[in-house]
């Protein structure tokens, strides 16, 4: 008779279950091990943004009284305003709006510059993807102020289009909803270009080359092919630009001049204005559920789709 | 499917204008239905000439010709030519039969056409179970099927491989060989296989050309350029080889093969032997071939036979065979033998070598490396 002998331990035996026990054990310490690593960043998460997020959602079932009051109560008075009165309806939809169209924008003129980043063979290349990121080495402000400066009523556009006889009086580009979009599209390009980038990582020219030798026109090796497999950088970038769109407050407050107004715009009014905190906690708690299902939402069709 | 010949004039390609050309005025004619292997060393050429002759790539002069047709300046998509890549550049994003399809796609071939000939493709690469598989969920043996039924369902002028094989591990690359030989044989497509695997070119190709710095160096069948290699370093590239310089004595008759003849050589200080070669040669110094398997190595002096006497450096045993090292004079010969023969050589032992005439071959010419 030959004998047997088994690597693995045969469950059932002795010694299977034996080692079935140590197997157990060493994977329960090592999930505490991983626990243990967690606790700083959840502690983190918790002081910073868990705590807060919860004290603001309290808030806005409180009652705002003139000059700054807080009423502690438990009401819904606050959510009947924005939710009845035509003019937040407004508001929202502007800003969905709003993020719909720079996000859009933004990935149009991102697109040609990601896919050229992605692509170069230069050796210029590291130096040609700085100057794509540099503009986040400025603030937002700044460059805001810049815009107002370029596209104002004296601005740069407006001045040379005038020169050159193409518009008889100067174009609206500041203080409207055109100069925030051209605003933040610019702004937002750097994270655009980058979240592409990240994102384009099943882009091969040889993927393209295939394409090519198997018949396919440049036209439809882009569209069969480069588009395809570009996709979930696009769609991240486009979600990441949403995001930033829609809750940005410092462009829509300073190109727009005021007369655009979005709900980063208005809870900034409650809060600083009118000191009406409950109702900006609650203006808040309604554009974080909303976008966020929207978010939900747009996650589920891009991970249909197959991103 | 179409046999295409194709024709190779003066090709070059330089990559930059300080640079030495990657391909330089390289000439082939392959013929209808014959695989060619373009063999070579790392860098010396391979996959610029094949991306050239698939149009991914311009060349910098020269002209490629199908069936008598130019078309160097005709883009990669209207050559029609079948390529297969090293990472087999499978769509990611598309299962297996919409990879094998796109080729048909593009050139508009009706659905139901396509369904028969994307399902006979598959069949032929004994994969048609796996139609609806996403690529990224099969084995690189399998990619690499597909890669090739996906190159072959469009029935190219010409197939192209570029070291399809090098991915594969050992066992897998020849089956793949046989493999790829057969349906090659089948369809009768014509196709250039890049490899700087010389057994892999011996064993599939009707014609191998071996290149070396741009260069063809000889463009023959498998058993020219190994029994019959133009230069030393043909010879060298394919299979291990021996090199004695000799002067080549008399002329002693018509070898066996035709043109050949038989010649009297001396190896300087060491004695007279016999070899073959081209006509014309006596009297000039000049490299002989003999492949290690061929140069016998006994370790009794024979009474018959003019031997060069040498002593065992180095012996390396492989199961089969025993490769042994032995100096005679300045140089070190290598000779196998194999492991049945009688009382095996250890090293430090004095052993004689021989060879038979017809295995000893002359060079036509001198080689860079001899000359140095
Ligand atoms: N894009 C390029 N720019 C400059 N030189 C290149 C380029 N591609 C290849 N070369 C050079 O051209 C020569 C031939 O390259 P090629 O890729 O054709 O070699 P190969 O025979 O296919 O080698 P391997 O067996 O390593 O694949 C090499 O010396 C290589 O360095
Ligand atoms: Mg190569």
């Amino acid at each position: 008779m030959t004998t047997i002998t088994t690597e693995n331990p045969v469950p059932g035996t002795r010694e299977g279950l034996e080692s079935g026990v140590l197997e157990a054990a060493a994977n329960k310490r090592r999930k505490r091990t991983y626990l243990a690593l967690l606790i700083p960043g959840i502690l983190g998460l918790l002081v910073s943004f868990v705590f807060p997020l919860l004290y603001m959602v309290r808030m806005s079932f409180n009652e705002g009284a003139p000059d700054g009051v807080v009423i502690d109560t438990f009401t819904f008075q606050t959510y009947i305003k924005p939710l009845t009165d035509p003019y937040y309806w407004r508001v929202t939809l502007d800003t969905f709006r709003m993020g719909l169209t720079v996000g859009v924008l933004c990935l149009v003129v991102s697109y040609p510059i990601a896919l050229f980043l992605v692509r170069s063979t230069s050796k210029y290349k590291g130096l040609l993807l700085a100057i794509a990121i540099a503009p986040l080495l400025t603030s937002a402000v700044v460059r805001t102020y810049g815009w107002m400066v370029i596209l104002g009523t004296n601005g740069l556009v407006n001045t040379s289009l005038e020169s050159m006889g193409l518009i008889g009086s100067p174009l609206k580009l500041t203080n409207n909803m055109t100069g925030v979009t051209i605003g933040l599209v610019e702004i937002f390009m750097p994270y655009a270009i980058l979240a592409m980038i990240s994102g384009f990582g099943r882009l091969s020219p040889q993927l393209e080359e295939a394409a090519g030798s198997l018949g396919a026109s440049k036209f439809k090796v882009f569209m069969r092919v480069t588009l395809p497999l570009s996709l979930p950088g696009v769609f991240t970038a486009f979600l990441l630009v949403f995001v930033m769109a829609i809750s940005t407050f410092i462009t829509p407050r300073l190109l727009g001049g005021g007369s655009v107004q979005v709900l980063a715009t208005e809870i900034y009014d409650q809060t600083t204005g009118l000191l009406n905190w409950p109702f900006a906690a609650a203006l808040s708690v309604i554009l974080l559920v909303l976008f966020g299902t929207i978010i939900a939402i747009y996650q589920r069709i891009v991970q249909k789709i197959g991103g | 499917m179409t046999e295409s010949k194709l024709s190779i004039v003066d090709l070059t390609k330089k990559y930059a204008a300080g640079l030495a050309p990657a391909v330089d005025r390289l000439n082939m004619e392959v013929e209808e239905g014959h695989l060619v292997a373009l063999l070579g060393p790392s860098g010396c050429g391979k996959t610029t000439t094949l991306r050239m002759v698939a149009g991914l790539m311009d060349p910098t002069a020269g002209s490629i010709m199908v069936d008598g047709r130019e078309i160097t300046q005709e883009p990669v998509n209207k050559r029609g030519m079948g390529m297969v890549f090293q990472s087999y550049a499978l769509f990611p994003h598309m299962n297996v039969e919409q990879n094998v399809a796109f080729g048909l796609q593009m050139r508009q071939v009706p659905k139901a056409e396509q369904k028969a000939r994307v399902a006979e493709a598959l069949d032929m690469v004994q994969l048609g179970h796996l139609g609806k598989r996403a690529t990224k969920a099969l084995s690189g043996g399998q990619q690499q099927r597909i890669a090739l039924a996906r190159a072959l369902v469009v029935e190219p002028t010409l197939l192209l491989l570029d070291e399809p094989l090098s991915n594969l591990d050992a066992k897998l690359r020849d089956t793949m060989r046989t493999e790829i030989r057969s349906i090659q044989q089948r369809t009768r497509a014509t196709t250039l296989f890049v490899t700087h695997d010389q057994d892999e070119a011996l064993d599939m190709a009707d014609r191998i050309a071996v290149m070396n710095g741009g260069l063809i160096e000889q463009f023959g069948s498998p058993i020219d350029v190994y029994e019959r290699p133009r230069t030393h370093f043909v010879a060298n590239f394919i299979g291990q080889a021996n090199f004695l310089t000799i002067t080549v004595g008399e002329d002693v008759g018509p070898a066996s093969a035709a043109g050949e003849r038989n010649y009297k050589i001396e190896v300087p200080g060491l004695g007279h032997f016999g070899a073959v070669g081209a006509s014309g040669l006596t009297g000039r110094s000049l490299p002989v071939l003999i492949r290690p398997h061929r140069l016998r190595a006994s370790l009794q002096p024979s009474a018959s036979v003019q031997e060069l006497k040498g002593t065992v450096e180095q012996v390396s045993y492989t199961g089969d065979t025993l490769s042994i090292a032995v100096r005679v004079g300045d140089e070190v010969l290598q000779s196998q033998l194999h492991t049945t023969s009688g009382s095996l050589p250890h090293t430090g032992d004095t052993a004689f070598l021989s060879w038979d005439p017809e295995h000893a071959y002359i060079l036509p010419e001198h080689a860079k490396a001899v000359a140095a």
